[in-house]
């Protein structure tokens, strides 16, 4: 279980630029869940994500996952019950490596790495075995550097390495948001798989209103810094991917409003 | 005949430099050049270790552990006080100016008459040289010539091997990667700035250990002999690429090792036919300068002749 409490992260604190990307954020996803995060560029979904990885310390709040507090753990500790996927699909992956190395270095994700090869008999057939659950014909070219895929394969190859250790939760990044409609759709299709397979507690940001609609069995809704929305139960079950439009488009209306009503009052008293 | 085996010889002690430098630039894509300095200072302290009548083999051992801590502390540098990987090396680099001074006492320590690595490595190979002149292709070649040359190559080889087989392991791959896509690493749990001091470290000491081969080799330890060595271990690192065409881990290694050989072997032979000695570091790294520019210049020179045949 995944507990949040009061996220709190000012970027450029002190100066002009000054961004308030997590404006006190708590959250609770229980063991299993899916929830899928979605909101305006800007809104802090990703911020919110990469809190929850450690790319960076937050000023304030708490992160527990599974009853340890890893909020002040360095981003490498928090790999080891934490499975990530990237927006850039180069990202995941080492590219001058072949697939067989990259799928060796997920295979030891948070545990300590000796001096025993990294590739053995048994563990190239199961890589073998587990690429060719991917159905995309990888499993005959292992040792093809991995800088050679597109990136649709290279982020089907990245979500296998989260997921090769049973992570406590998935992180995944916008992780379709720089693929083909068609490279998009199979990711998808690999991720809903994995997920169920494994019942892997998830938090998964999307730009796509329909992803979001889709899969998970939770919607966030993330506006300014905020959870705006937060649907789960029967009420996501009925939610559509133009009741999301529906809920975007009131939250712009209020903010448009709270700058006309500003603008107003500053007219009349300034 | 004496002057190529000289060549070959000294190549092969530069060899475990080149593995060094390809293990920084191209392993870790770290552009360090302590190597400058580590390189002296793995020749100093073997230098002194054996004046002062130390096992050759010990003494450069040793000289490989201070190399390994030079690397280490530029590693330090760049990961722990955030400075520029380039800048953390010149300092180090600098520092170590003053370092082997101290180390050496002087600015030079003869090694004649000691016993060195070469004398033990020519006992070691001498039954299979035998123990009169060697006829090559009716050259002949002094028996002790040929055992220190073929226990050099034993050296350089196994190294490579060991590298070889080091960076085939779990925290082999590791550091490999680090190099590669250091996010990536760090989200499947590995401490990236750690993998940096340890790949340093490493690349160092291989420096450093060149270093004492060469000093025990050329009979002296002289703190200048590390200047323009990162240029050097370069430009056999870029020969090497272009003998072996970029393929595997295993060849690339080889390669690092043939290009050094036959680096230096076209330096012995530019010598021979009346290169200024003075003029070796500019040609060095003209040669290094070419070498980087000239696949960009090769691409666009035939986009514009594409361009022009399409239009």
């Amino acid at each position: 279980m995944l507990v949040l409490t009061g996220l709190r992260k000012t970027f450029h604190a002190g100066t002009p630029n000054e961004v308030r990307a997590l404006d006190g954020v708590s959250l609770r996803l229980a063991d299993g869940e899916f929830a899928t995060v979605i909101g305006t560029n800007g809104s802090g979904k990703s911020t919110l994500l990469n809190a929850v990885a450690g790319t960076f310390l937050c000023d304030e709040g708490r992160i527990e996952l599974d009853g340890a507090q890893m909020g002040r753990w360095p981003e490498h500790k928090r790999a080891a019950l934490v499975g990530r996927v990237f927006q850039n699909p180069l990202g995941g992956t080492a590219p001058q490596m072949s697939i067989a190395e990259n799928m060796a270095l997920a295979a030891r994700r948070g545990l300590s790495r000796g001096l025993a090869p990294a590739l053995t008999k048994a563990l190239r057939a199961e890589i073998a075995e587990r690429v060719a659950s991917l159905r995309m014909n990888l499993e005959s070219r292992l040792d093809t550097p991995i800088g050679t895929l597109s990136g649709g394969q290279r982020q089907a190859l990245t979500l296998l390495m989260a997921t090769w250790l049973k992570p406590r939760l998935l992180l995944l990044d916008e992780h379709t948001a720089a693929l083909d409609p068609k490279s998009a759709d199979q990711i998808v299709r690999i991720t809903a798989e994995i997920v169920a397979r494994d019942r892997l507690t998830t938090l998964m940001v999307t730009h796509s209103m329909q992803q979001a609609a889709q899969l998970g069995t939770r919607i966030l809704m993330m506006h300014r810094g905020r959870l705006a929305h937060d649907l789960s139960g029967d009420e996501r079950a009925r939610t559509r991917s133009d009741d999301l439009l529906a809920r975007f488009d009131a939250l712009r209306r209020r903010d448009q409003m709270d700058e006309g009503v500003a603008a107003m009052l500053r007219k009349q008293h300034v | 005949m004496t002057l190529l085996v000289g060549a070959l010889t000294i190549g092969l002690a530069l060899a475990l430099l080149a593995l060094g430098v390809y293990l920084a630039f191209r392993v870790l894509d770290f552009p360090d050049i302590t190597p400058d300095g580590s390189i002296t200072l793995g020749a100093a302290v073997s230098a002194q270790l054996v004046v002062s009548g130390w096992n050759p083999a010990l003494a450069t051992c040793a000289g490989f552990l201070a190399g390994c801590v030079a690397g280490a502390v530029t590693g330090l540098l760049h990961t722990r006080l955030a400075i520029n990987g380039l800048l953390s090396g010149i300092l180090v680099m600098t520092a170590l100016y003053s370092v082997n001074l101290h180390v050496m006492g002087r600015s030079n320590i003869p090694l004649l008459g000691a016993r060195t690595v070469p004398d033990q490595l020519a006992e070691l190979c001498a039954p299979l040289v035998g123990r009169s002149e060697l006829n090559v292709f009716g050259w002949s070649v002094p028996a002790h010539d040929a055992a220190v040359l073929l226990g050099f190559l034993g050296l350089a080889v196994a190294t490579a091997l060991v590298l070889l087989w080091f960076l085939r392991t779990r925290r082999g791959t590791a550091l490999r990667a680090c190099g590669g896509n250091a996010g990536m690493m760090r989200a499947l749990g590995v401490d990236v700035d750690r993998q940096i001091v340890l790949g340093l470290a490493l690349a160092n000491g291989l420096a450093a250990t060149a270093g004492a081969l060469l000093a025990q080799y050329q009979g002296f330890a002289d703190v200048q002999m590390g200047i323009g060595m990162v240029v050097w271990g370069l430009a056999s690192v870029i020969i090497g690429e272009a003998l072996v065409g970029g393929a595997s881990l295993g060849s690339l290694l080889a390669g690092a090792l043939m290009g050094s050989v036959l680096f230096r072997l076209m330096v012995a032979i530019a010598l021979r036919f009346g290169l200024d000695p003075n003029d070796l570091k500019i040609v060095t790294a003209t040669f290094v300068l070419l070498a980087l520019v000239a696949p960009r210049w090769m691409r666009s020179w035939k986009a514009a002749r594409g361009a022009r045949g399409a239009g």
